[in-house]
């Protein structure tokens, strides 16, 4: 997997360097055109594919005839207009909004998946609101003490020490990959995909069957979660369908904010958001920021970053059908066109690492002693949870020539971490707020508007940019103002039966 | 991954990979391979390589009702008989609901 991954990134070196990438710091003439091309390109190809987007694939697909029904099969791709060399600024920026919000909309259905997944489960599955005691190591502090004020210099400290983890664990990456030791990074990916894969999902079955009342037995559980595992691991890292990869990535950002939801206790969940999203703003936008130096070594390297826990809503980050033949150029084509350039290329990777196994065991812990969470977590060596590199969004690049795109070829990726806290958030609004499903309703909306927002900012300014920020804020200020303010004046009104 | 856009060798090499892999216990991942390729093998035109595709998408679906037959008996089996086997039917399940059973 991991040879696999780097002749991705050899390759994606090559065919780079045929498709003459440009830095993000272009003239705006260039982006015009760029834009007018791509809307050109849109128009046109809106037209003519059909739902399977491989219209000008159809080339890619073969000799052998591969068209059915609307697609261009077989046929050489229409030729380029020539590119409008004036400005026309309304239609550029019409353009411009409109693919932003047909993105907005692609990306709105993930988040909200999520979020409805790990609501259900919150609401439904009690384990993952129950205050066992246990804690994650990284927020040792607890909050169940006799004062507030004792409560709240806790939560800061966790929130610390938690962030000084994020931080370190950032700049470990920004290191390694600084110094190509990308192997090291991408055995990390794979083992703690591994671990989210497996281990959580095992635990996340094993609530759901208790509370449910089912009586499972060990082998068909076995089989359960042995398939869904491999084929994780094989969607995500190596080839496979890309809605269940899309569907794969979903879960495994679920089950990650189930295990943030029950082991961060309240205020230091609160803090943990605010802070994390502020460190995102600044690490993605700062010009010594990790992130941004991330994304400005694989722009020099002309390097894709690391292919794995990117969300993106359409072609898949590893899908590098052209690693074989360059004879086939069709395909390799049609096939850069959907893979990161430079531009493209900040999809903060995911330093996905999931926290260790907690370290005192309830009383069911399904067959594992203390004494083999300890080991495992001796074996896996300090795994440690952030999520922090997965904060980017990225714009697929506007089309270059003579590469064909059409809409569904051009995603938009939203690193895994956004869905995480997302979730989280939504998550613990609705585990802990009185006001129950106002509140969660609230945030939700909040989020989703933030996450508009960004994406309209991801159109105008057309570069990396940290999609935590304004939906975290957002969602801070719904959840709180409605909990404490909303709440209170609803079942005031409720009470007197006074409908406005 | 869009299928669309590779050329039918890999197409082929890719069910082959997903047709043998499910041989390890794995009838999820013939899932994946039948509904997958489904449409390249008996939707689309006639290409060279599809005669081979259809058959792997074939040999994954049978096999693929076999694991369910395989499985179906053995849950419903287990699931009759849980509590009148006593002390191996708990040692066989993973949870144990509560309640009479």
């Amino acid at each position: 997997m991991a040879n696999n991954a780097e002749d991705v990134e050899k390759n994606m070196d090559q065919q780079q360097a045929n498709a003459a990438p440009e830095p993000p710091q272009q003239q705006q003439q260039q982006q015009q055109q760029q834009a007018q091309e791509a809307a050109t390109t849109r128009a046109r190809s809106r037209g003519g594919s059909g739902a399977g987007g491989g219209g000008d694939g159809g080339g890619g697909g073969g000799g052998g005839g591969s068209g059915t029904g609307p697609e261009q099969n077989g046929q050489p791709p229409t030729p380029r207009p020539v590119v409008m060399v004036d400005a026309e600024e309304d239609e550029d920026e019409e353009l411009t909004l409109k693919y932003g919000a047909k993105h907005v909309i692609m990306l709105f259905v993930p988040v909200t998946l999520c979020m409805v997944v790990v609501v259900a489960t919150i609401k439904s599955v009690s384990f993952y609101t129950q205050n066992d005691g246990q804690r994650l190591i990284y927020t040792p502090f607890p909050e169940d003490t006799d004062t507030v004020a004792q409560r709240a210099l806790n939560s800061i400290l966790n929130a610390t020490i938690m962030i000084t983890v994020i931080i370190v664990m950032t700049l470990v990456l920004v290191l390694l990959y600084k110094y190509r030791c990308y192997k090291v990074i991408q055995g990390w990916l794979f083992l703690s995909s591994l671990l989210l894969l497996f281990f959580f999902s095992y635990i996340y079955l094993k609530e759901v069957f208790k509370t449910y009342n089912v009586a499972m037995d060990y082998f068909t559980l076995a089989i359960i979660i042995w398939n869904f595992g491999v084929v994780g691991m094989m969607c995500i890292h190596w080839k496979g369908p890309l809605r269940l990869q899309q569907a794969y990535l979903i879960m495994i950002s679920a089950l990650m904010a189930l295990v943030f939801i029950k082991y961060l206790p309240e205020w230091t969940a609160w803090l943990i958001l605010a802070v994390i999203s502020v460190y995102d703003l600044l690490a993605v936008l700062c010009p010594k920021g990790p992130l941004r130096i991330l994304v400005e070594t694989a722009q020099e390297r002309n390097e894709p970053i690391f292919p794995a826990l990117i969300y993106s809503s359409t072609m898949v980050w590893l899908v590098n059908m052209a690693d074989t033949d360059r004879p086939k150029r069709n395909s390799t084509e049609a096939a850069s066109s959907q893979q990161e350039t430079p531009e493209a290329a900040a999809a903060a990777a995911a330093a996905v690492v999931v926290s260790p196994a907690p370290s005192s065991p309830s009383q069911d812990d399904g067959g594992f002693t203390t004494s083999w969470v300890n080991q495992q977590q001796h074996q896996l060596g300090p795994l440690q949870s952030t999520d922090e590199t997965r904060r980017e969004i990225q714009q697929m690049p506007s089309a270059r020539p003579p590469v064909e795109d059409d809409d569904e070829e051009r995603g938009v990726k939203l690193g895994l971490g956004d869905f995480i806290f997302y979730s989280m958030l939504v998550g613990k609004a609705s585990a802990a707020a009185s006001g129950d499903w106002n509140t969660t309703l609230a945030c939700f909306v909040a989020i989703l508007i933030g996450l508009c927002l960004t994406l309209l900012l991801l159109a105008i300014f057309k570069k990396a940019l940290p999609a935590l920020p304004i939906s975290i804020f957002f969602g801070l200020v719904f959840y709180f103002a409605t909990d404490n303010l909303v709440r209170p004046f609803m079942d005031k009104l409720a009470l007197h039966q006074f409908y406005i | 991954m869009n299928l669309e856009r590779l050329p039918n060798e890999e197409k082929l090499s890719l069910c082959r990979k997903y047709y043998l892999g499910g041989f390890a216990f794995l009838p999820f991942l013939w899932l994946v391979n039948v509904v997958w390729f489904f449409r390249e093998a008996f939707v689309k035109p006639v290409y060279t390589e599809q005669l081979q595709i259809k058959t792997y998408v074939k040999r994954s679906a049978l096999g693929l009702l076999l694991w369910v037959a395989v499985l179906t008996t053995w849950i419903t089996i287990f699931q009759h008989f849980r509590a009148e086997w006593g002390e191996v039917g708990d040692y066989l399940s993973f949870t144990i609901p509560l309640g009479i059973p």
